[in-house]
């Protein structure tokens, strides 16, 4: 049942991860525009984290994906959640009101930061748990891991 | 359990470091432009469809600041809303959502003669070139876009105006 729990947990992970960094990829100028109305970065360094950012959750969640290298990947995503929620949650505080552009950088269709919050508090609670489940069901150390 | 941990963060930064330098690599025009202000602004579908012969070229910040030093005009071309939450100081509002209503009136109280910057929210938005592409159609000849926009301005320093200011 643990087994079937972590690999759930980590083929949730990976897609999500895969998909926000695929639709990114597709739209990095538009991606910066989306980081430049949290009003955290100096202009040029919205770019720089605009056309990095998308290939660390698309390479993390691809990772998830083949089952390797799984608590690295983990990590990365765990901490790029926790950066984004400290984001989203500075944007809560001043009152800002914009889309987060997790997924939809081209469209303006997204959500207002407050939902995306939440969805993020819930990644989280699925990296805790994937991360734990692991070290019940996978008793080797993930260097053994293809 | 430390040795783990330590293997893991090392890996987890390999990942960073690999995906970082990919990306990088795909991007390294966009990001070099964006670092030394060079940026030309995505022009719009629209815009595409019915631009005149003469297209507005891109001002970074210092000529900004020149241009409006000697009397230039620089015109907000973002939506009313967001000119009031905060917008350049001395910068008048011709939001390009509403630009048939209020191009008259812009007519009317700014010459054709006046160098004219627009500007709107900086990265992607398209709203400063498409707005200067229809001053020229409507007679202006000297307009300029500044790509960076509110944020580049506000980020530099540079006086603001607006109830969020």
């Amino acid at each position: 049942m643990k087994r079937f729990f972590y690999h759930l947990g980590r083929l949730v992970l990976a897609l999500v991860f895969i998909y926000a960094g695929a639709v990114k990829m597709q739209d990095v100028v538009a991606f910066a525009g989306h980081i430049a109305a949290y009003q955290i970065l100096p202009y040029a360094l919205n770019y720089l984290v605009a056309a990095t950012l998308p290939y660390m959750e698309f390479l993390a969640g691809i990772m998830l994906l083949l089952n390797a290298r799984v608590r690295p990947a983990l990590l990365v995503v765990g901490g790029m959640t926790l950066i984004f929620m400290a984001a989203l949650v500075s944007v809560l505080v001043r009152g800002l009101e914009i889309d987060c552009g997790c997924f939809d950088p081209g469209g303006g269709q997204d959500v207002t930061a407050g939902i995306a919050l939440l969805r993020d508090i819930g990644l989280m609670i699925l990296v805790i748990l994937v991360w734990f489940l692991r070290r019940g069901t996978v008793p080797v150390s993930d260097a053994a891991v293809p | 359990m430390f040795r783990d941990l330590k293997r893991i963060g090392l890996e987890a930064c390999v990942l960073i470091a690999f995906a970082a330098l990919f990306g990088l690599s795909l991007n390294y025009q966009l990001v070099m432009d964006a670092f030394t202000g060079h940026l030309v602004t995505q022009v719009s579908q629209a815009a595409e469809e019915s631009a005149p012969t003469t297209l507005p070229l891109p001002a970074l910040l210092d000529e900004v600041q020149q241009v409006m030093a000697s009397g230039g005009v620089l015109v907000d071309a973002r939506s009313p809303e967001l000119y009031a939450a905060g917008h350049i100081d001395g910068a008048m509002s011709l939001p390009m959502i509403e630009i048939e209503a209020v191009l008259p009136y812009f007519l009317e109280h700014v010459s054709k003669d006046q160098a004219l910057i627009t500007y709107c929210s900086g990265f992607g938005c398209p709203d400063s070139f498409d707005l200067g592409v229809r001053l020229i159609e409507a007679g202006y000849q000297n307009v300029r876009v500044f790509e960076g926009g509110y944020p580049e301005w506000r980020d530099a320093g540079l006086p603001v105006a607006g109830e969020g200011q």
